[in-house]
């Protein structure tokens, strides 16, 4: 009798993002459920780095994904670029236009920091004075996420893609298609507002 | 000198602090994670898509008839060049050859509506229906 226990089952290879958008265009809707879900994950943790709730995030993810599928046929002409990284520069440009859109209602105001936070804020900077190391200490989120709500768009887009995304000036410069001094611009600029954001609890 | 020693060692700090704001408010990878697992997400995203692709196609429509007016327009013009060209020329024959004149067309000397009419035939004169008339009248008393 023979052992077949050794002999490895040949599983079929994994259609590539390239083969399956060509059958997204072609007309095969499997093939694009098969994207989102190799893909939907990324995408929703490029949205969760700007927005906290998950109805906000969910949103993102179907507007990003409603935009690249109107979009397949200009990525199929582009056989240079990855799906994924297409898809996550679809997904950060959704969030920035969602961060402008927020930013031009009336009810993000900067006075939502309370004297408490506030309070927090000086202390942290203190402790680094006493050598008790800001880097460490865990910031409460809705305190980030108010303090970055008084960025403007691009500045928190930038700085989210270099501090947490730990991408390259010349990763975002690709991803985005800016030029790397335009990259580092605002990079710096950004930087600047944000010290001036936090200057204020001084 | 003091101060200024200070101040680079003040932006450090601020720097320092605004890279962990920053890291804090976008650790989210919990609801992130939650949002992706959602059920139904890929259902509406169908629907979401089906949705835009008939505001695109009804997009389009308006976009097609935009697109006949706008190949229209060129003959149109012509059309109007030609019908204005045809309206001047007339304007001119017209005045020329049966004696059109606008004090009678606008009732200047408040001839009202029969001299309008009666421009159209100006050919007869008051002398040619007098000798209508007195033609008719010899005509019944020979009867």
């Amino acid at each position: 009798m023979a052992d077949n226990s050794d002999i490895e089952v040949a599983r079929p290879a994994e259609t590539s993002d390239v083969e399956l958008v060509a059958r997204v265009v072609g007309g095969d809707e499997r093939a694009f459920e098969e994207l989102f879900n190799r893909h939907r994950r990324r995408v929703a943790l490029i949205a969760g780095r700007f927005f906290r709730q998950r109805e906000q995030i969910e949103e993102i993810v179907q507007e990003s994904f409603t935009k690249a599928f109107f979009a397949l046929p200009d990525f199929s002409n582009r056989r240079d670029a990855s799906f994924a990284s297409w898809v996550a520069r679809i997904a950060f440009n959704s969030c920035y236009d969602e961060l402008r859109r927020l930013k031009r209602r009336p009810e993000s105001a900067l006075s939502e920091v309370t004297e408490e936070e506030a309070a927090w804020v000086r202390e942290r900077l203190r402790a680094d004075e006493a050598g008790g190391g800001v880097e460490s200490a865990a910031v409460s989120r809705d305190l980030a996420g108010k303090l970055l709500s008084r960025l403007e768009p691009e500045d928190r887009l930038v700085l989210v893609m270099l501090d947490a995304e730990g991408m390259s000036v010349a990763e975002i410069a690709g991803l985005m298609g800016w030029s790397v001094s335009k990259v580092k611009v605002r990079a710096h600029r950004a930087r600047a507002r944000l010290r001036r954001a936090l200057k204020r609890f001084l | 000198m003091a101060g200024e020693e200070k101040k680079p060692r003040l932006e450090g700090r601020l720097d320092r602090l605004g890279r962990t704001v920053v890291r804090a408010a976008a650790s989210n990878d919990g609801e992130a994670d939650a949002a992706a697992s959602s059920s139904f997400l890929y259902a509406r995203l169908r629907a979401r898509i089906a949705a835009e692709t008939a505001r695109r196609e009804e997009g389009e429509g308006w976009l097609a008839v935009l697109g006949v007016v706008w190949r229209a327009v060129p003959a149109m013009a012509l059309v109007a060049v030609l019908a204005f060209a045809m309206f001047l020329t007339a304007d001119t024959s017209t005045q020329t050859q049966q004696g059109f004149s606008d004090e009678a067309l606008l009732g200047r000397n408040g001839a009202g509506v029969e001299q309008v009419v009666f421009t159209d035939a100006r050919s007869i004169s008051n002398d040619d229906v007098l000798a209508t008339i007195i033609s008719d009248e010899n005509r019944e008393d020979a009867r």
